[in-house]
C-alpha cells in the first residue's frame, strides 16, 4: 500500500519517475510477500511442531526443485530466456506460489483447523499470487501485446486481494486451538506402534490370502 | 511455450488448493473423537477383521468347491452372490478402519516434534497405494467375484508390505522397554 501511494507521488510528479520507481518497488513487495508468507506459516502451524517441519522441509525441497528448473531450463531452451526483470519476478512469484500451495497442502493433509483471519490472509495473498503468476508468465510469453490486459488484471487482483484481507481482518478470530487430549507424545508413541503391528498382520493375513 | 505450461501448471495448482481452502470447513480435527475412532479401529482390525481364519473362510476356494459339488445351480449361485457380498464387505470394512487409523496417525504426528518428514512423506504414499490397493480390490471382486482375490490381494499386501516397512523406520526409536511401559498403562490411557 505504501508502494501504491509512492507510485501515485510519483506519477503525479513525472511520469517518469513512475517508470524508474515501479520495479524497484514492486521488488520491494515481492520481498515483503515471503515474510508475509512466513508470518502465516508461523501464525498456523506454531501449535503442530511436526506439521511445521513437513512444511519447512516440503518448501525447502519445493524451492530447490524450483532453483532446478530455473538454472537448467535456461540451457535446454536459451532462445526462449533472454532474462527480463518481468521473468525474474514471475519466478520468484511461482516460489511463492508453491510455498502457499505447500502451505495448503500441509494444512489439508493434516487437517489442521484455521481461524477466519489466517483463512483470509492466505486466500486474499493467495489469489494476489495466482493472479500476478498467470498474469506474468502469459505477459514473459506474449510480449507487449499483453499489456493492455495486464495493466487491468493487476490492479484488480491488488484491490481484490485488500477487500478479502479488509473483510477477514475486520475482527479478531483466532485459530481453533488444538485439542490438549490429543497431543501427548506417549498416545502418539502408542498409537505408531500399534499402527506398525496392525500393518505387520495386514501383510502376513493377506499374504497368506494371496497364496490360498 | 513450455515454460508458459510450466508456470500455468503452478497456478493451476494454487488455484485448486484455493478453491479447496475456500470450501472448508471450519471443523477441527483430529481431536478426541479421532482417538476414539482410532481405538476402534485398531480393536476392530485386530479381533474383528484380520485373524487368519476370516480372511482364509473369506478367500479360499474350499467351500466354493464343496458347494459345486453337491448343490443344484440355484444354490451355487446364491452362494457366489452371498460370498461376493460378504468379501465386498470385508475389504470395505478394513479400507474403514485403515483410513481412520491413517487420521489419527496424522493428527498424532502433526504434533510430534522429532517427526521425519521423508519417512512422513513416505509413509503417507504406502498408506495411499494401500488405499488403492484397497480400492482396486474391491472393484475387481464386484467384477469377477470373491474367488479372483488371490491376485488382487497379492497387490493389496505388497502396499502393505511398503507401508509396514516405512512404519517400522519411522518408529525405530521405539524400543522393547518403552512398548513394555506403555502396555503395562491403565486400559484408559494409552491402551491402543
Amino acid at each position: 500500500m505504501i508502494a501504491s501511494v509512492v507510485l501515485v507521488i510519483a506519477l503525479a510528479i513525472d511520469p517518469k519517475l513512475y517508470h524508474e520507481s515501479y520495479w524497484p518497488l514492486q521488488f520491494g513487495t515481492l520481498v515483503t510477500g515471503y515474510g508475509i508468507l512466513l508470518e502465516i506459516l508461523n501464525h498456523v502451524l506454531a501449535p503442530y511442531p511436526g506439521a511445521e517441519k513437513f512444511a519447512r522441509f516440503s518448501g525447502l525441497m519445493a524451492f530447490a526443485a524450483i532453483l532446478c528448473f530455473a538454472l537448467i531450463a535456461p540451457r535446454i531452451f536459451p532462445q526462449q530466456s533472454p532474462g527480463t526483470v518481468i521473468e525474474f519476478e514471475r519466478d520468484l512469484r511461482s516460489i511463492q506460489a508453491i510455498f502457499v500451495f505447500v502451505l495448503l497442502a500441509v494444512i489439508f493433509y493434516y487437517g489442521i483447523p484455521i481461524g477466519r483471519n489466517m483463512k483470509g490472509m492466505i486466500m486474499g495473498y493467495g489469489l494476489y499470487v495466482l493472479t500476478s503468476l498467470m498474469s506474468l508468465a502469459v505477459r514473459a510469453y506474449a510480449g507487449a501485446s499483453f499489456d493492455r490486459v495486464w495493466d487491468v488484471v493487476q490492479p484488480l487482483s491488488y484491490d481484490g486481494s485488500l477487500a478479502i484481507w479488509l473483510v477477514a481482518l475486520w475482527s479478531y478470530c483466532p485459530n481453533p486451538s488444538p485439542d490438549p487430549n490429543i497431543s501427548l507424545e506417549e498416545d502418539y508413541e502408542a498409537l505408531a506402534s500399534k499402527t506398525k503391528s496392525v500393518i505387520g498382520a495386514i501383510r502376513n493375513y493377506l499374504r497368506k490370502a494371496a497364496r490360498a | 511455450m513450455i515454460q508458459l505450461i510450466f508456470f500455468l501448471s503452478i497456478g493451476a495448482l494454487l488455484f485448486a488448493s484455493l478453491f479447496l481452502l475456500a470450501r472448508r470447513s471450519a471443523r477441527p480435527e483430529g481431536g478426541s473423537g479421532a482417538l476414539v475412532e482410532a481405538r476402534q479401529a485398531l480393536s476392530t482390525l485386530q479381533a474383528g477383521l484380520l485373524p487368519a481364519d476370516m480372511v482364509k473362510r473369506i478367500f479360499t476356494q474350499e467351500d466354493w468347491e464343496y458347494v459345486r459339488s453337491v448343490a443344484p445351480q440355484k444354490v451355487r449361485e446364491l452362494f457366489m452372490e452371498e460370498r461376493k457380498r460378504v468379501a465386498l464387505l470385508w475389504v470395505d470394512q478394513v479400507r474403514a478402519q485403515i483410513r481412520s487409523l491413517r487420521r489419527f496417525h496424522r493428527g498424532s504426528a502433526r504434533f510430534y516434534a522429532r517427526l521425519n518428514p521423508r519417512l512422513e512423506m513416505e509413509l503417507a504414499m504406502s498408506f495411499a497405494a494401500l488405499m488403492g490397493a484397497c480400492s482396486l480390490l474391491r472393484a475387481l471382486v464386484y467384477v469377477g467375484g470373491p474367488y479372483a482375490a488371490p491376485r488382487m490381494v497379492g497387490a493389496m499386501a505388497n502396499a502393505a508390505a511398503r507401508a509396514c516397512k516405512v512404519s517400522e523406520e519411522s518408529l525405530s526409536f521405539l524400543n522393547a522397554a518403552q512398548l513394555g511401559m506403555l502396555n503395562s498403562r491403565p486400559a484408559g490411557r494409552a491402551a491402543l
